[in-house]
C-alpha cells in the first residue's frame, strides 16, 4: 500500500492536505492504469479525476486499510467501463453519420499514418484494441486487469466481489470470445500477429 | 487442433504483454489537482443546494402535518349536528312526507244513522 491507513482515517475527516497526499500517491498508477483501460490519451486524466472524485465522496465508508487499494481498483475500473459504454454510443452515433464509402476512407486514413518505431508500438495499441473491441467492455476490463495490470486472481476476487472459480470462469470465456474475435476473417491479419 | 489454440493462446499472451509497454503512462498536467479540486467543490456545492432544498421540502412536510394534525384534533362544539344521535340526525334529516299513515284515526259518531 502507497500509503498508511492513518494518511486515509485524516482525509476520512476532511483534510485537504490528506487527501492531496492520496491523490499523489496513487495518481500516476491510476494514470497508466486508464491509459491502458481506455486508450485515448486525451481522456486519460478526465477518467483518472472522475476516479479520484468518485474516492473522495465515498471515502467516509472506508472501515479498514486492506480493502483502499482494491477499492480504488473497483472505483478505477467502474470510471473507465462508464467512459467505454459513452464511448461505444458516441462512436456509433458517428459511424452512423458516416457513408460507407466515407468510413472505408477514415480507416484507409488511419492505416496510413504509423512510422517505425512508434509505428510499432502504435500498431500494436491498435491491434490490442481493434481485437478488445469486439468483445464487451466487462470482458475488455477483466482481461486487461489480469493479463496486462498482473492482477492476480485474489486482487480481483476483491474488485469484483466474486470467488476465484467463478473470475477463472470468467476470464476464460473472455479470452476465448478474443481468441475467436481473432479467428474471424481478416482479424488475425489486421491484428498484425503474424510479425 | 489443440496446438493450434496453445499458440494462438500464447500469441494472445505477447500481444497483451506488448501492449503494456507499447501505452506510456502519462504524466500528470500541472492541472490535474486545481482542476480536481474545482470538479470537487462544484460536485460540493450541487450536492450541498440539493440537500438544503430537501432540508426545506421535509420542513415544510412536517409543518404542514401538525398543522393539519392540530386542526383536525380540535373538537367543533359549535356545531349541533354532532351532539345530536344517530337516529335524531336521521329522523331531522327524513321528515315523514305523508302524515296521513301515522296520524291517529278519527272516527265521527255524531251521526251514527250515516
Amino acid at each position: 500500500m502507497l500509503v498508511d491507513f492513518e494518511l486515509i482515517k485524516r482525509a476520512q475527516k476532511g483534510e485537504s492536505a490528506a487527501f492531496n497526499e492520496i491523490v499523489l500517491a496513487y495518481r500516476k498508477r491510476i494514470l497508466g492504469t486508464i491509459a491502458r483501460l481506455i486508450a485515448r490519451p486525451e481522456d486519460v486524466e478526465d477518467v483518472a479525476q472522475e476516479v479520484f472524485l468518485r474516492l473522495y465522496f465515498s471515502l467516509d465508508q472506508l472501515r479498514t486499510a486492506e480493502v483502499f487499494e482494491p477499492w480504488l481498483h473497483r472505483l478505477t475500473v467502474n470510471a473507465a467501463y462508464d467512459y467505454l459504454r459513452k464511448q461505444r454510443r458516441r462512436q456509433e452515433f458517428r459511424m452512423s453519420d458516416l457513408s460507407e464509402q466515407q468510413v472505408m476512407l477514415a480507416d484507409a486514413a488511419a492505416g496510413g499514418k504509423v512510422e517505425h518505431d512508434e509505428q510499432y508500438r502504435k500498431k500494436i495499441r491498435e491491434s490490442v484494441q481493434s481485437l478488445l473491441g469486439a468483445v464487451s467492455e466487462a470482458d475488455r476490463i477483466l482481461l486487461m486487469l489480469k493479463e496486462v495490470e498482473g492482477l492476480s486472481l485474489k486482487e480481483l476476487e476483491k474488485i469484483y466481489k466474486v470467488n476465484e472459480n467463478a473470475l477463472k470462469v470468467r476470464l476464460f470465456r473472455a479470452r476465448q470470445r478474443v481468441l475467436k474475435a481473432y479467428g474471424s476473417a481478416g482479424t488475425k491479419e489486421a491484428a498484425g500477429w503474424d510479425r | 487442433m489443440n496446438s493450434m489454440r496453445g499458440n494462438d493462446d500464447a500469441r494472445l499472451d505477447a500481444l497483451l504483454r506488448a501492449y503494456r509497454d507499447a501505452c506510456p503512462t502519462p504524466e500528470p498536467s500541472a492541472n490535474f489537482m486545481p482542476n480536481l479540486w474545482q470538479r470537487i467543490e462544484s460536485r460540493q456545492s450541487f450536492t450541498f443546494s440539493f440537500q438544503r432544498m430537501a432540508n426545506a421540502f421535509v420542513t415544510a412536510a412536517v409543518a404542514l402535518s401538525i398543522v393539519l394534525g392540530v386542526y383536525m384534533s380540535i373538537p367543533r362544539s359549535n356545531s349541533s349536528s354532532y351532539s345530536q344521535s344517530y337516529l335524531e340526525a336521521l329522523a331531522d334529516a327524513n321528515t315523514l312526507d305523508t302524515p296521513d299513515y301515522v296520524s291517529p284515526v278519527r272516527l265521527d259518531l255524531s251521526d251514527p244513522g250515516r
